[in-house]
């Protein structure tokens, strides 16, 4: 499909305020009168509290209150499940280094920060349960005995036609035991911001959030005000990988303006984001995976331990959508999969970019890599020969819905990368000679998928809103894009005002997208699971086709009229009805859209050191449609980033749910030496049919096939597998030494 | 509490600081000058750069004292009145910035590189940068706007 | 975090500075690892005494006979300086793995020295041309060998809030010697390194006459391998020597398991590969084959 603004360069919104540095995230705002707010964490991983000692915090000068347990209306909240609170009081327990005491409000940072070394609490240490898998065992001990009596708090289960005769029919089995690492986000803006009372007496926060709509719904029941009552405003954010998707400190802000009825301001620094708030989920995989001769896959058998951490927040959702997704893109006729969600003392896991995908990602696309190795065949012919097509039939027994993309997408990557079609197979390329004798060259292919919007039978809607302002001829002068679509930096305010001037037919230029501001936009549901594009796209055409016909109307009434707004309310199940997993066999229609994406990886190897380096990176995205190339191409060198970090430098340790990994300066992002030297990003177009102008969605799908890529690419070149990741160079070692 | 003086951004500037004060801290919370970012406050990102005499510093671990008599550039430096530097308008031709935390540090240490080395290698670029952090951008298209920055500036005839 | 901020205009003058705070004033350079020491509570001093503003110890120089860097030289300086790059190699590259730019720019080679850590780029660098530093007390300046520095991890045997460093001075290379630095690191900047080591060779006519092997972190202080070093005098080295050498350097090198940086198997045979990697630069130096002086 041919479109006049959709499919070029613009100038991103927001692009000259942040090269400028005017542009304000959430802790570049000072309000007249405000005061400052720090956290009291707690100082064990599991614990009772005995006993909260204020008294020496409140006596410092320039204190003005220690909020405690007793000052929270109702003192629990959670994204899904509510079962975090808000401040552990005297009788509760903390379960993990993240859960708060109390807060500490002071006329300047700088007393907030002195008062809260003065609040002495004293707890009853309780035993550490720190590794999923013993945490599953009966006689372990329980982080949540309120919720029941084990630790495993949801048990997934697929049972697909007939596993033993699936294996019986296999002629290569490959069997592995994978452990994904934990990984933090490492948004740049630390978390923070103020919470006030607005002059409608609305308790107020100004903050960055990816889901200022559901911050809402949990902020209200907590204070006990009704959900009007409770206004979030989002200016910026500095990065947030769905790390934001939970709140960290919006409902902090919200609870001391509140009891305080004065602005107070909170900075996190960076410190507290690294060892107190959400990291993506380790998963523990054992996988089982049968193929013929000729590589088409038979069976799989699957068991996956999810470490939830103290509190649930979205880790069903997380397991849910990497489960079914475990097989990946690839026709399954026998399958048995397991996947438990377990409590332990350490972080709680949440969501990050992939959502559970991305671990899926790593666990079937190294199974894929052994079988071509044990089966002698070429990477690229082994996974063709299993790929999805429109109409296959998935892991959880549904037919894959039109828009299928993962072959084109496959194919892009292996010619741009080298690989010839000849005489209908598939040829790596010659890779010539590594730069040192002491260095060996690979390369290596890997596909994912992933959902866009949410699932399972989840109602996921986005409600987006438009205003026309006409001149005098009745032609549109100015646009106004009302949507509480979270900008996270992936520039979802261009791509709206880009698809309304297309929707509308007027210029880029005369289109503005409104502030986020729950109190003046409508509710466009969460900036996550890759949804803005498909879903918000969708709802702001209808909204703009509703315009136009109102913006019709008024000119035939000749009324002089020479404003017009419409609002569209889009639902996902009007396009796809999702089911949720069956309870016995695991079988559902699991999501309504998907994107697809294919990398490959050229890597050498030093082979006395372990260390990898990435020379060349290719990455496919199949996006549906493309909006904005350039926009596409960040978002694909950016997902590479955190796949190149997953793979081989980005270690987030934790002992006895105590983090080691405590400053910046331990968590090892890669800079701009450490990403490949060279890069090409290929962008596919198979259009969704049910997208806007054909668009999919992007953001989490550039980042699912990176890791295995790389890892398979250091089997190509130095003849190990390493399960258990990130691929550092001493693992790297000592897998070359096991080899000797 | 002693007096810092500095040039910062050609004007000169008096503030009272407190001895223990950081410079990045004495910017935005004393002369309200936001642009410059904190991201970790313990210098090993760079988002919080800022030009001293010139070249590059983390301003999160800079007493602010240091910069006593000196010229300080922040990122609220470079446009000229409503234009844009190059650097700055190449940022956004490539569409370089995705959050944008990163990039005002990212433009200073630029300017640096730009002002040190008019036509740098792409090596020599990254090599200018490798003390900026991004989480959004891979640095694909940051590198990119630099290239382009310089390729301008040569054309206009040189640095400003 | 302070209460005074002060900018002496002589060594004297800091001296007599940090005497009348009596131990709560300290010596502050670049301040690139003190100013978050301070911040995070490890350190307790009250009053900085900041010596970049003394005249005359800001340069890098050579007078009779040896190199002389100043206790204001930075990081970067050291890096791009003409003389360090040509008459001590091994230095320019150490000072140029520190960081990244931006901490290059401000954090001193005298400072690395001073804070003491076993994993210090710049030290090693230093360690690997035996040099010493210039100690200025109250009852008179004094040179010591570097190695006298270091009492224990993160510990000097300068008293900063009592004395303080003005210059260090090495022996430089010349044609015919050879020198370089390697390091291993988690990452490619901004990053403490796993292992580095830097190596210094003396030559008589293509013969080794003194060699130097210095190595971190691989003890609480930069650990000189002597046996190593010793191993390659009197000879024209080739791969054998350098191999034995190498060898010997991880045999005596006892490195222990660190969360952080690694189990010793892998440290220790690590040592041996940066080692060997070291010298085979060092020597392809000495032996011509690299074209001269000039830091690779």
């Amino acid at each position: 499909m041919s479109t006049r603004v959709l499919g070029h360069n613009v100038p991103k919104k927001d692009a000259a305020t942040k090269v400028r540095g005017s542009r304000k995230f959430p802790q570049d705002f000072d309000m007249e009168d405000q005061i400052y707010a720090k956290v009291v964490w707690s100082e064990h991983p599991h614990a009772r509290v005995r006993k909260v000692d204020t008294s020496r915090a409140e006596a410092l000068p320039g204190v003005v209150r220690v909020l405690t347990a007793k000052d929270v209306p109702v003192n629990e909240y959670g994204i899904i499940i509510q079962d975090q609170p808000v401040l552990v009081g005297v009788g509760d327990k903390v379960r993990w280094l993240g859960d708060r005491i109390a807060i500490v409000v002071a006329e300047s940072e700088k007393v907030a920060e002195e008062a809260r070394r003065l609040v002495e609490v004293e707890y009853d240490q309780l035993p550490v349960v720190s590794d999923p898998r013993e945490a599953m065992k009966p006689d372990a001990p329980l982080v949540h005995e309120e919720r029941g009596e084990s630790n495993v708090f949801r048990h997934i289960k697929i049972r697909k036609g007939d596993l033993e005769k699936g294996f019986a029919q296999a002629d290569v089995v490959v069997e592995s035991y994978y452990v994904t690492p934990y990984v933090e986000h490492v948004y740049m803006q630390p978390d923070a911001g103020i919470g006030y009372i607005d002059e409608e007496g609305r308790v107020t926060v100004i903050s960055s959030a990816q889901w200022p709509d559901h911050d809402q719904r949990q902020i209200a029941p907590m204070l006990d005000l009704p959900q009007e009552q409770i206004r979030e405003i989002v200016p910026a954010i500095g990065g947030a990988f769905g790390g934001r998707e939970d709140m960290h400190i919006q409902h902090l802000l919200a609870l001391c303006a509140f009891c305080v009825r004065r602005p107070v301001k909170m900075v996190f620094d960076r410190a507290e984001v690294m060892t107190r708030t959400g990291k993506r989920h380790p998963w523990y995989v054992k996988y089982r995976t049968g193929a013929r001769n000729d590589g088409t896959l038979t069976a799989v058998d699957i068991e996956i331990v999810s470490d939830s951490g103290a509190y649930a927040s979205t880790t069903v959702p997380v397991l849910e959508a990497g489960t079914s997704f475990a097989a990946g893109p690839y026709v399954v006729p026998n399958a048995k999969v397991d996947a438990y969600a377990v409590y332990t003392n350490n972080a709680v896991t949440m969501a990050m970019r992939g959502f559970g995908t991305t671990q899926s990602a790593f666990i079937y696309e190294m199974q894929m890599s052994k079988l071509a190795d044990a089966l002698g065949m070429d990477p690229v012919e082994l996974r063709m020969k299993n790929l999805f097509r429109d109409g296959s039939i998935a892991l959880t027994g549904h037919e894959m819905p039109q828009g299928v993309g993962i072959r084109e997408a496959l194919k892009q990557v292996a010619l741009a990368a080298g690989w010839r079609e000849e005489d209908g197979h598939w040829v790596r390329p010659a890779l010539g000679r590594p730069s040192a004798p002491h260095k060996r060259l690979g390369i290596a292919v890997a596909c994912g998928l992933k959902n866009v919007g949410y699932s399972f039978g989840s109602d996921d809607k986005s409600t987006v809103g438009v205003q026309l302002t006409l001149d005098e001829a009745g032609q549109i002068a100015r646009v106004t894009v009302l949507s509480g679509a979270c900008d996270v930096g992936m520039g979802v305010q261009t791509l709206l005002a880009q698809i309304a001037a297309e929707a509308l037919g007027v210029e880029y230029d005369q289109v503005r997208v409104s502030l986020v501001d729950t109190a003046k936009v409508p509710d466009s549901g969460s900036c996550s699971a890759s949804r803005m594009a498909w879903i918000s796209g969708n709802a702001l055409v209808q909204a703009c086709q509703e315009a136009l016909q109102k913006r019709d109307q008024v000119l035939l009434a000749e009324s002089g009229e020479t404003f017009v707004e419409a609002e569209f309310e889009f639902h996902g199940r009007t396009v796809y009805e999702t089911t949720p997993f069956d309870a016995d066999t695991g079988l559902c229609v699991p999501h309504f859209a998907y994107g697809y994406a294919a990398h490959i990886a050229l890597v050498e190897v030093d082979i006395e050191t372990g260390e990898t380096e990435v020379l060349k990176f290719w990455a496919a995205q199949d996006v549906g449609k493309s909006v904005n190339p350039a926009m596409i191409d960040g978002q694909s060198a950016g997902g590479v980033h955190m796949g190149v970090g997953y793979a081989l430098t980005e270690e987030y340790i934790q002992q006895e749910g105590v983090p080691k990994t405590r400053y910046l300066a331990d968590y090892y992002i890669p800079t701009v030496m450490d990403m490949p030297h060279e890069f090409r990003s290929v962008t596919v177009e198979v259009p969704d049919p049910t997208g806007p102008y054909g668009a999919k969605g992007i953001g989490e799908m550039t980042t699912l096939p990176t890791a295995p890529a790389i890892l398979s690419a250091i089997h190509d070149a130095v003849g190990v597998w390493i399960d258990q990741f990130p691929a550092t160079a001493e693992r790297v070692w000592w897998a070359m030494q096991g080899k000797k | 509490m002693p007096t810092l003086s500095m040039i910062l951004n050609g004007r000169d500037v008096s503030v009272e600081v407190d001895p223990g004060d950081l410079l990045v801290h004495v910017l935005r919370d004393k002369l309200g000058l936001i642009g410059t970012k904190v991201a970790c406050g313990e210098g090993e990102c760079g988002a919080c750069t800022v030009l001293v005499d010139g070249i590059t510093v983390t301003s999160c671990i800079y007493p602010a004292l240091k910069a006593q008599g000196r010229e300080v550039i922040t990122i609220e430096g470079l446009a000229e009145g409503g234009q844009l530097h190059p650097i700055q308008q190449a940022f956004v031709d490539v569409t370089a910035p995705q959050c944008g935390y990163c990039i005002p540090g990212m433009i200073l240490s630029a300017k640096a590189l730009l002002d040190q080395n008019p036509h740098p290698a792409r090596d020599e670029i990254k090599e200018g940068i490798s003390g900026n952090i991004c989480r959004c951008t891979g640095y694909y298209q940051i590198v990119e706007a630099i290239e382009l920055a310089a390729q301008r500036m040569a054309e206009e005839g040189g640095a400003e | 975090m302070w209460d005074d901020y002060l900018f002496p205009q002589s060594v004297e003058e800091a001296l007599e500075m940090l005497q009348a705070h009596g131990g709560k004033a300290r010596i502050i350079a670049g301040g690139t690892d003190l100013a978050l020491q301070c911040q995070r509570g490890r350190n307790p001093a009250r009053v900085m005494v900041d010596i970049t503003h003394i005249p005359g110890l800001e340069r890098i120089e050579e007078r009779d006979g040896s190199i002389y860097i100043g206790a204001r030289v930075t990081h970067a300086q050291v890096a791009a300086s003409p003389l360090i790059r040509s008459r001590a190699a091994v230095l320019a590259q150490a000072c140029g793995s520190v960081g990244g730019p931006q901490i290059r720019n401000v954090g001193t080679l005298v400072g690395n020295v001073v804070n003491a850590l076993p994993a210090a780029d710049g030290a090693i660098g230093l360690f690997a041309l035996d040099a010493e530093a210039e100690v200025a007390e109250r009852t008179g300046r004094r040179w010591t060998p570097i190695a006298d520095l270091y009492a224990g991890v993160g510990r000097c045997t300068v008293d900063s809030c009592q004395a303080m460093i003005t210059q260090l001075r090495f022996r430089g290379l010349d044609d015919g010697d050879g020198s370089a630095f390697e390091r291993l690191a988690k990452r490619k900047a901004l990053i403490l390194p796993i292992l580095n080591t830097g190596v210094a060779l003396w030559t008589d006519d293509g013969a080794v006459r003194q060699a130097r092997i210095a190595i971190g972190p691989v003890a609480t202080t930069p650990f000189v391998a002597t046996e190593a070093a010793q191993s390659l005098v009197g000879r024209a080295p080739g791969d054998a020597e350098v191999a034995e050498a190498a060898r010997l350097a991880a045999e005596t090198a006892q490195p222990r398991y660190s969360l952080l940086r690694g189990s010793a198997e892998y440290r220790k045979n690590m040592v041996e590969v940066l080692v060997r990697r070291a010298l085979t630069r060092a020597v392809a130096l000495v032996s011509g084959e690299e074209g001269g002086n000039a830091d690779s």
